[in-house]
């Protein structure tokens, strides 16, 4: 109950931050960024006691069906934000990361997701659990936030272009740098918490650390976009618009083994 | 020869082989693997039988799907070798005489003069160095000092740790598909089993099922002992995500199974006339029992899941029990006085035919059946590479991204009392933070009296 009514409260919140981040867009005035950081920050906050709550209330870890995991997904999101953030000001990417977030809290608070907590199903009762999703969807929401640097590189080096290179605020070459840096972190922690406690949870459980089933699929290419990401920017030097687009491509991929795949393909990863 | 190394040696060859295997993987992970022909005849139609012709069915074995892994594979080693032998001499054995445009020529620089000799000035650059962990090389030519200062050496190698994982994996992947071996063992409790390709017997001691109070499972747990030459060597309960390990054989919790032979139920008995009247009747499907002086109950069938088929038949739906039934008939001397199918679910659906006027009702109360532990005996010889190879594409991650390499090179050179500093820097990555150190450096050398 408590966790359900945070959960809420974390929602508006979120709305809040992004109405700042939103008005910053369009005054220009620095404070409301500040403010709408601040917030989100507070936001933040209360989504992990919501969080803690949940575990309590259901005896597992809060990501066992889709309204917990897309719960989980954006406290992940927005965790990877405010350390993007504060590390790098990248105040402008705000309003549109708030956009992603409150997509996933609204999916995660509508009527089609069950909110009832349920026991576990007897495979579900690892400790890989924890691992193996938690570190998975943090490593996806640094995805995000390279998902939307990139796509506003594409913007603003559309823009700069146009304006025979002036620059503003956040430049196009900020923006790419922020993109890889945020793929520095995602991928390794995907490949840890996806594919690596992935294979040796399933040894575990299902007595063979790979089956091709669809989830290990199509995780296994969205390791392969990023890895062609960081082969083409390393070693042929794509940077920009290139490294965007394949940068958005892996996000969307990423987006895919998450949803798609617990709707449209059956197969050993059908929980929930 | 040298024509297929360098083919094998190019950067665009594994671009081109993972967007390959990229799409490949998705084509197998949209359409099904290994089903019978039937269903993909009636998802495809027609095309059915090209796919299966091109192995999209079972894409994962197919000759061509293991053959691009193959490439990648020989691309990865050709590449990473030869990658491998400038960045090991770089490394271990650098060159440290170099020339004063070549330090011009990198980003991050600064030139230098004080008053000063040579030897104290080596010295004042050695220290500002090792204060900050760099490790130091030098040489000496006459009036100069070439010193080479690096970090983090490690980083360099860092994707190459991580090809040499995936490399791994791949190995222990041909290992488990050849060698691998997986089998499911159905046991009732009390039964030994041989356990195919090994040298010892495993016996299921006990069989439970655990259920959550909204009669959902909640786990199996089977307790098993490994015997071998006849004697008990090791026992062990195991339950889902805790198998148990013996030997190069892991056996793993998969289900359970109904044993549908060995049914028990519990049939409560009333009389129309006679409301007090309740008999309950608990026996084995096949055997009857009294029910009254001259009566006599058969419990004479089961059907864990009933339907009646399109032929009119009765038959079971699964083997869960999802509508339990039972077929009792009741006997009068040697004279069927009625028969009939009774459900535990829909007490209100017992059909009972009867020449004369019935004075009974039956409702199947209960029914008990022998479970079968479903246990997975698999051995996989290529397990320990797989974790070999993960831990050192995790480490090679971590040094490719987090352990960045960083070189300074100094050229020292003394003239009429004076030494000149030269000095420059390279790092893989973080280059502001190296510029930082490097100013930071270049700043103390001034300051130095």
């Amino acid at each position: 109950m408590i966790e359900s009514t945070l959960f809420f409260v974390t929602f508006i919140i979120y709305i809040i931050s992004a109405l700042f981040y939103f008005s910053f867009l369009f005054s220009k005035r620095q404070s409301l960024a500040a403010v709408g950081f601040r917030v989100a920050f507070l936001g933040l906050s209360i989504h992990t006691v919501a969080l803690v709550m949940r575990t309590f209330e259901s005896g597992h870890a809060p990501f066992t069906n889709m309204y917990e995991s897309l719960s989980f997904l954006s406290w992940a999101s927005m965790l990877a934000y405010v350390l993007i953030e504060a590390k790098y000001k990248i105040q402008k990417a705000g309003p549109y990361f708030m956009l992603i977030v409150i997509a996933l809290m609204a999916l995660a608070s509508s009527p089609l997701m069950p909110k009832d907590t349920s026991p576990l199903v007897p495979a579900l009762q690892s400790y890989w659990l924890w691992l193996h999703v938690s570190v998975t969807l943090l490593g996806e929401a640094f995805f995000a936030v390279a998902f939307i640097t990139s796509i506003m590189y594409l913007v603003v080096a559309a823009k700069e272009k146009r304006d025979s290179g002036e620059k503003s605020g956040l430049s196009a070459e900020k923006l790419d740098s922020i993109s890889y840096r945020s793929i520095a972190v995602g991928f390794p922690l995907f490949t840890l918490g996806g594919l690596v406690f992935g294979m040796i949870w399933a040894y575990k459980a299902w007595g063979s650390y790979w089956t091709w089933d669809p989830k290990e699929t199509m995780s296994f290419i969205t390791w392969l976009v990023f890895a062609l990401y960081l082969h083409t920017r390393i070693v042929f030097g794509w940077k920009g618009r290139r490294s965007a687009y394949v940068a958005v491509i892996g996000f969307l991929t990423a987006i895919f083994t998450y949803f798609g795949v617990n709707y449209l393909l059956a197969g050993l990863h059908s929980y929930a | 020869m040298k024509a297929l190394i360098k083919f094998f040696s190019s950067v665009k060859l594994a671009i081109f082989l993972i967007i390959i295997i990229a799409l490949a993987s998705l084509v197998g992970a949209l359409v099904p693997q290994e089903r019978s022909p039937d269903e993909y005849f009636a998802r495809y139609g027609q095309l059915a039988h090209f796919f299966q012709i091109i192995q999209f069915t079972r894409l994962y074995q197919s000759w061509w799907f293991l053959s691009l892994l193959f490439l990648l594979a020989l691309n990865i080693i050709v590449c990473t070798l030869n990658r491998l032998s400038p960045k090991l001499r770089r490394a271990f054995r650098p060159r440290l005489e170099i020339e004063a445009k070549e330090i011009n020529a990198l980003r991050i620089k600064e030139k230098l003069k004080k008053d000063m000799a040579l030897a104290k000035a080596k010295q004042g650059l050695k220290r500002e160095f090792s204060l900050r962990h760099y490790r130091l090389k030098e040489e000496e030519r006459e009036n100069k000092v070439f010193l080479l200062a690096r970090k983090k050496v490690l980083g360099l190698f860092g994707s190459d740790i991580v090809h040499l994982g995936l490399l791994i994996i791949l190995a222990g992947g041909i290992a488990s598909g050849l060698a691998g071996f997986k089998e499911n063992l159905t046991f009732r409790e009390g039964e030994v089993l041989d356990i195919p390709k090994a040298e010892f017997k495993l016996r299921l001691d006990k069989f439970q099922i655990e259920y959550y109070p909204n009669g959902r499972i909640k786990d199996w747990k089977s307790t098993l002992t490994v015997i071998e030459n006849e004697k008990p060597t090791l026992s062990k309960v195991i339950e889902v995500n805790h198998p148990l390990s013996y030997k190069e054989f892991v056996f793993y919790q998969s289900s359970y199974d109904w044993d549908w032979t060995n049914v028990s139920l519990e049939v409560w008995a009333r009389k129309k006339n006679d409301s007090s009247f309740l008999k309950t009747i608990e026996a084995k499907v096949g055997e009857s029992i009294n029910l009254e002086e001259n009566i006599r109950i058969a419990l004479s069938q089961f059907i864990p899941d009933f339907i009646i088929d399109e032929k009119n038949e009765v038959t079971s739906r699964s083997l869960q029990p999802n509508n339990p039934a039972a077929f009792i008939e009741g006997w009068e001397e040697n004279r069927k006085i009625f028969s009939g199918w009774i459900f535990a679910r829909f007490p209100d659906f017992s059909r009972i035919h009867s020449e004369e006027e019935m004075n009974f009702s039956f409702e199947l109360k209960n029914f008990t059946a022998g479970q079968f532990s479903v246990i997975q005996a698999a051995s996989d010889p290529g397990v320990n590479f797989i974790w070999l190879g993960c831990g050192l594409v995790m480490t090679g991650l971590f040094l490719a991204f987090y352990w960045p390499s960083r070189e300074v090179r100094v050229i020292l050179e003394e003239s009429q009392k004076q030494t000149e500093f030269l000095a420059g820097g390279t790092a893989a990555k973080s280059r502001e933070a190296l510029e930082f150190e490097f100013k930071e450096i270049m700043g103390s050398i001034r300051r130095m009296t």
